[in-house]
Parts: structure tokens; sequence; C-alpha cells
């Protein structure tokens, strides 16, 4: 056995548990992970603040959507941040299964770990 | 990809809502299927069939059969999480644009992705033919075949009622836009206002799409 993960695997992978069972279920609720300097950089259009964000991830105009973690990867920043990488799968109502990159940066602030930077792509090629 | 031999490669784009059938309409057209299953394709992003095109000549003789290699792409359901981009419609000669005859809704989206094919597509006036999809379903139609051909004459474009599931309509519309794309050429004689890399004369197919590098090869 190996020993106790290093304390940013586990919180990064907690995070990342948390934060695609929110967006599937209900993504209004996002919010509770964002403050009001975080960045959101969406198929590379930016969203500044808690209350951008959530708009635009909540107008994203589908009903249900799903993910699947494939593999995600968490290291310390050396200013005491988590950096964290997710590759997986989603899907959107009945569209086709598409693969997608999500990266974060997580910050402790009064002793509750919050998202400062988000970035997302899909990641389908040819399609311009 | 079949060999290089061609006259032309010509690239059509299947457009409109989530679920309207585009997937299934090119699949019936390229492989004479109907595939209802759902269909994860990874890492081929487009449909490929080769015909023959007889062009008619303004004297009215019937010329040699040319040799089109059809492209035909699908969007991969990219539009719900950003705008498609004018990237997405490079190199597009031809546009089947498809609703849901039993989805009002991706009905009164027509117009909207008519706006969009404006923007983005070589031209302004592109050639588009509407497709009112899953005609079979005629007791769910929530869209009648007088008001889809209202819009399609409002935009003069040719209406098809399309079955993606019985094959209905399917070669006929496909056909209908690769003969306006071949008069469109034949009635440029310089052609060089074809968006570069969209008709290729018998050249071989660059095989790295992503790349968009065949642009400016063209050697028509």
């Amino acid at each position: 056995m190996m020993a106790e993960q290093p304390l940013w695997e586990q919180i990064g992978s907690s995070f990342v548990q948390h934060y695609y069972q929110m967006f599937d279920s209900d993504r209004s609720q996002l919010g509770s992970i964002y403050i009001d300097t975080s960045c959101l950089t969406w198929e590379g259009q930016p969203y500044q603040g808690k209350i951008a964000i959530v708009e635009k991830l909540t107008s994203l105009p589908f009903t249900k959507i799903a993910h699947s973690i494939t593999a995600q990867d968490h290291q310390p920043t050396p200013d005491n941040c988590i950096l964290s990488m997710v590759v997986g799968q989603l899907k959107a109502d009945e569209d086709p299964i598409m693969g997608f990159h999500q990266s974060f940066i997580l910050k402790n602030i009064n002793d509750a770990w919050v998202c400062t930077n988000d970035m997302f792509r899909l990641a389908i090629h040819n399609f311009g | 990809m079949s060999d290089g031999e061609y006259d032309y490669l010509i690239k059509f784009l299947a457009l409109g809502d989530s679920g309207v059938g585009k997937t299934s309409f090119l699949y019936q057209y390229t492989d004479g299927k109907f595939n209802n299953k759902f269909i994860t394709t990874v890492g081929i992003d487009f449909r490929e069939r080769r015909v023959i095109y007889n062009s008619t000549g303004s004297d009215g003789t019937t010329g040699r059969g040319q040799k089109i290699h059809l492209q035909l792409w699908d969007t991969a359901g990219q539009e719900r999480f950003r705008s498609l981009t004018t990237a997405f419609f490079r190199d597009a000669m031809g546009f089947l644009l498809l609703f849901d005859l039993t989805n009002e809704q991706s009905f009164l989206s027509i117009r909207n992705w008519m706006s969009q094919l404006q923007i983005h597509a070589y031209c302004e006036n592109p050639d588009v033919v509407l497709c009112g999809n899953k005609c079979d379903l005629g007791d769910q139609r929530a869209v009648s075949q007088v008001e889809a051909r209202e819009l399609a004459e409002k935009y003069g474009i040719q209406y098809f009622e399309t079955s993606a599931a019985s094959g209905q309509n399917v070669s006929e519309a496909v056909d209908v836009l690769l003969d306006l794309i071949m008069k469109r050429m034949e009635r440029c004689v310089d052609k060089s206002w074809i968006p570069d890399g969209t008709v290729r004369a018998n050249g071989p197919t660059n095989p790295d799409l992503s790349e968009g590098s065949d642009r400016g090869k063209c050697s028509c």
C-alpha cells in the first residue's frame, strides 16, 4: 500500500468530484465555489466574478449534462494554491459524446477552498 | 480516404438544431442505411461519397461525366458550448440546412441558421437546400409543408421533405445542392472567387485537414 495521498491530491480530487457533481445536477449552485475575483475562460471567452461565471454556466443551452472524468492531476503551486487539470468526456442532452479539458486553481481563503481560475475547452478537432 | 482520382473535391456542411437528424441524414446518404443507435465517432469528423456529375453545356449537349468527391461535414454538438466560428464554415461550398418536422423550435431556428450562414459562409448567398427531416413520423408532424415552403421561398432556396429513416428525398436533396454548386462554377469563367481549397481540380486530398494547410493550393 502507498502512503496516504499528499494533501493537494486529496483536496484537488475532492474538489473535482464536487464540481462535476454540482455541474451535472444543478449548475446554478456553482457560485459557491467561486469568488468575485475568480476568472473563467470558457472556450476562449473570458468571464470574471462569481455572478458572471454562474450566469455563463447556467445559460449554456442544454438541459441535461453528464461528465465522466478520465484522468486528473494536481500539484501544489509556489503560493500554496493547488493546480488541477482534468481530462474527461461529456454528453449534453442527446448529442454525441465529446472530450474536454478543464484546469483549475484552488486557493485557501479563510479556511475554505475556492476556485480562483477555471479554463475549459472541448477536445474536438477538425471542427474549427 | 479513397484514391485521389477525382475532378473536384467539394465540401458540404450539414447545419441545424441538435437532434434534427444531421448525422443520420449524412449516414443515410453515404451508406444507404439508417442508424438509430447512438453513433459515437472518434477521429472521423466527416463522411464521404463519390458521385459522377454530368454537366449540361449551354448548347444542350451533355459533357463528360465529372468525378466529384463529396465531403459531408457534421457538427459534433459543439454549438452548445460555443458559437460556431468562421473557421467551422471554412472551405464549405454548399449547405444542407435541416430541421425536424416534428419539432417546431427547430423550424423557428432556421432563420437564425440562415443569418449565421450569411455571416460566416464564403459569400452572402451561398447555395443552401432546406430539408424538413423525419417526414416518416407523419402523426407527430408539427410543421406543415406549406409553411416550410413559404420560408424556403422567402430565402429563395429549395425545400425537401426528407426522412433519414426511410431514405426519402435524401439523395435528391444532396443532388440538387451539388447541381447548384456545379452550375455556379460553370457560370464563373474565372473561378478565382471560390474560396481557396473549396474546390480542387484533380489533386490529392491533404490528409491533415485539421491544419487547413491545403488553402491556397486551388489549381482551378
